[in-house]
């Protein structure tokens, strides 16, 4: 057996991997019946209909041949994915400021090489603009500096 | 005669100072990300989610709406002037458009490109206002079987006018709808798919979900793709078209409009596919045929006018009957239920103010969109120079406040994180992510018509069949499914899609 569409074959690995998840979380929920549905059963239904829809793809892949996989850009993935989760992090403790020049910072490096006046001038226009939109004109409830 | 009294109670809501004021920073901003490539509509009414919550509903409806049609118009100047698409649906406009930029008519295809567009927008405006009370009066009347059926096949039209795979797409919508599910069950106060995470207890918040598919995962798709660098072409000249122009696109302004508008109704239409099949139309009907691709003004006017009218029309599945038929809409329900207005045909009824005052506000907006769009060009264009190395992470950045500050929760960016790297995924692998945020939204109402459906008719799923409007639902679905499982259409689907 070979795979002939790694695209399909991966979405579809992709899909009843969700589906198992789902399943294994909805098997301790009741199920009840059709007529009187307890919370279990739509997700049940939805993950079931999930893991075949993916099984189709995972066949097809096998079957008709496809697109391969594009190579995947990790650097750019992971560090923003990373300054998102410290931006969560550090918002609360260390205010808005910090969060967002740590955030800008990380981002920029995350594109092509960091040019750090550039990336420090943006990071304090985006504090600036933030600071003056968010909290003051609209009034969200947001620490600018530590512990304020 | 009733219409009229109503646009005048929407008229009243529209044009106070302050919903006037948010209807000009929606279109100015849907103008000005319009321009840009790399952040669109959806995107950007993401971002503005949160901040939508800190205002009443009304200006918050009406800004967010201004942004959505605002970028169709912007979207064309760049298509035209720089060969790029603002917007993904100004695509065709680039093929005659540029031409024309070439020839040194960049002004009167900016020109009638706005004028067809004014026009789309009132005529489409005035379709909204005449068809929107009868929908919603007979939508009213629908039980949970009716409901839950006509979702069914809202979702199916839906994967059906979606790029790429059948069998992917409507395994999004899926995904989607499962993940709707995620958090407290409304019936039986169960905690339900939240792994122990008391952070999930509330389920997914639907602004991070939807800023990290198509805020973060986005700018990561675009940071690998490398921005092409913009050549900004000479001088724009003079904007108004000739009589001449005019004339020869009174007829594809028409037939554009037209088309438009119908396509904008359907779920999973909407100003792309309107305006990618009023291009196909006019090359099929406008005689002489001669000149399209190389320059015909008719090849600008007719799908400039078609994704202005459809981004319009799109807004009536949505306001009469609770359901979203593109991602933009899912956003405007998401605003409605963050402000606790449920979103369905009740909405006319009990607060006319915002339903007609949102219909009123399209015309302001339009009006304000021509002022801005033809004298202003020589602004707009400017934009363009902005480097996307300095606009992703203001985009990431505002990504991140946003999605904090809807619920003050730490947590809900590790979510927005998890789909950010879920969305990059899905789009390496060509799994379109628009049904999915459509499944997203209508999770918990599909589940809801499903469970009172079933619960009147004692379990038994032949309901679904008895109810005649149920089963003519049903029936389009699977007439939709079929047709487009059989080869011969596929491929024309394909190929109209490609273009």
């Amino acid at each position: 057996m070979r795979i002939r569409a790694p695209k399909d074959f991966w979405s579809g690995v992709m899909f009843c991997g969700f589906a198992a998840v789902a399943i294994s979380a909805a098997h301790g929920y009741s199920l009840g019946s059709a007529g009187k549905m307890g919370p279990g059963y739509f997700p049940l239904l939805l993950a079931v209909l999930l893991a075949l829809l993916g099984a189709a793809l995972i066949v097809r892949s096998v079957v008709f041949s496809g697109e391969p996989v594009p190579r995947f850009h990790i650097w750019p993935l992971t560090v923003i994915a990373a300054a998102v989760c410290l931006f969560g992090v550090l918002i609360e403790p260390l205010g808005l400021a910090v969060a967002l020049a740590v955030l800008t910072v990380m981002s920029a490096w995350a594109g092509a090489r960091l040019r750090w006046a550039e990336t420090l001038a943006l990071a304090a226009a985006l504090i600036i603009f933030s600071a003056g939109v968010f909290v003051y004109a609209l009034g969200l409830p947001l620490n600018i500096w530590p512990g304020l | 005669m009733d219409v009229i009294s109503n646009l005048g109670v929407g008229f009243a809501v529209a044009l106070t100072i302050q919903n006037s004021a948010y209807c000009f920073i929606g279109v100015l901003l849907g103008t000005v990300i319009g321009v840009l490539p790399g952040i669109g509509p959806v995107t950007t009414v993401a971002m503005l989610l949160p901040i939508s919550f800190t205002l009443q509903p009304e200006p918050a409806l009406i800004m967010l709406a201004g942004i959505y049609y605002g970028a169709q118009y912007g979207g064309s100047t760049t298509a035209i002037l720089v060969n790029i698409p603002g917007e993904a649906s100004s695509v065709v406009t680039t093929i005659d458009g540029h031409q024309m930029a070439r020839q040194g008519r960049a002004g009167p295809a900016l020109g009638i490109a706005a004028l067809g567009s004014f026009f789309a927008g009132c005529a489409a405006t005035l379709l909204i206002a005449l068809a929107a009370p009868p929908l919603a009066t007979i939508a009213l009347q629908f039980g949970p079987a009716e409901y839950f059926s006509l979702m069914v096949c809202g979702l199916i039209a839906a994967v059906v006018l979606a790029r790429g795979s059948l069998l992917k797409a409507i395994a999004m919508v899926i995904l989607g709808l499962l993940l709707g599910l995620v958090g407290t069950d409304v019936n039986s106060g169960a905690r339900r798919l939240n792994f122990g995470m008391t952070g999930l207890v509330d389920g997914i918040e639907f602004v991070a979900i939807s800023m990290a598919i198509y805020g973060i995962a986005d700018v990561v798709y675009n940071l690998e793709k490398g921005q092409a660098a913009s050549v900004v072409a000479g001088a724009v000249g003079r904007i108004w078209p000739s009589l001449a122009d005019l004339r020869q696109c009174t007829g594809s302004i028409l037939r554009g409009t037209g088309l438009g508008a119908i396509l904008g109704v359907l779920p999973g239409g909407g100003a792309l596919l309107a305006s990618f099949a009023a291009y196909t139309l006019e090359k099929k009907v406008a005689k002489p045929p001669r000149q399209f691709g190389n320059g015909d003004i008719r090849g600008v006017a007719a799908p400039e006018s078609a994704n202005n009218a459809g981004a319009q029309t799109s807004f009536i599945p949505m306001l009469t009957l609770g359901i979203p038929g593109n991602p933009t809409m899912a956003m405007m329900i998401g605003a409605l239920m963050i402000h606790g207005i449920a979103p369905g045909p009740r909405v006319m009824t009990d607060r006319p103010g915002l339903f007609w005052g949102l219909i009123a506000s399209m015309w302001l907006g339009n009006l304000m969109l021509v002022i801005l769009n033809l004298p202003m060009v020589g602004v707009w264009v400017r934009l363009l120079r902005v480097p996307y190395r300095l606009l992703y992470p203001a985009i990431v950045a505002f990504c991140c406040i946003g999605a904090y500050t809807i619920n003050n929760k730490p947590f809900d960016l590790f979510v927005m994180a998890f789909f950010a790297v879920f969305g990059y995924l899905a789009l390496k692998l060509d799994c379109e992510p628009a049904p999915l945020i459509l499944g997203f939204v209508l999770g918990p109402m599909m589940e809801e018509n499903l469970r009172r459906a079933l619960l009147i008719s004692r379990g038994d799923p032949m309901v679904f069949l008895q109810e005649p409007i149920s089963l003519a639902f049903l029936v389009a679905a699977a007439g939709l499914l079929l047709v487009i499982a059989a080869p011969a259409i596929r491929l024309r689907r394909e190929e109209a899609l490609k273009e």
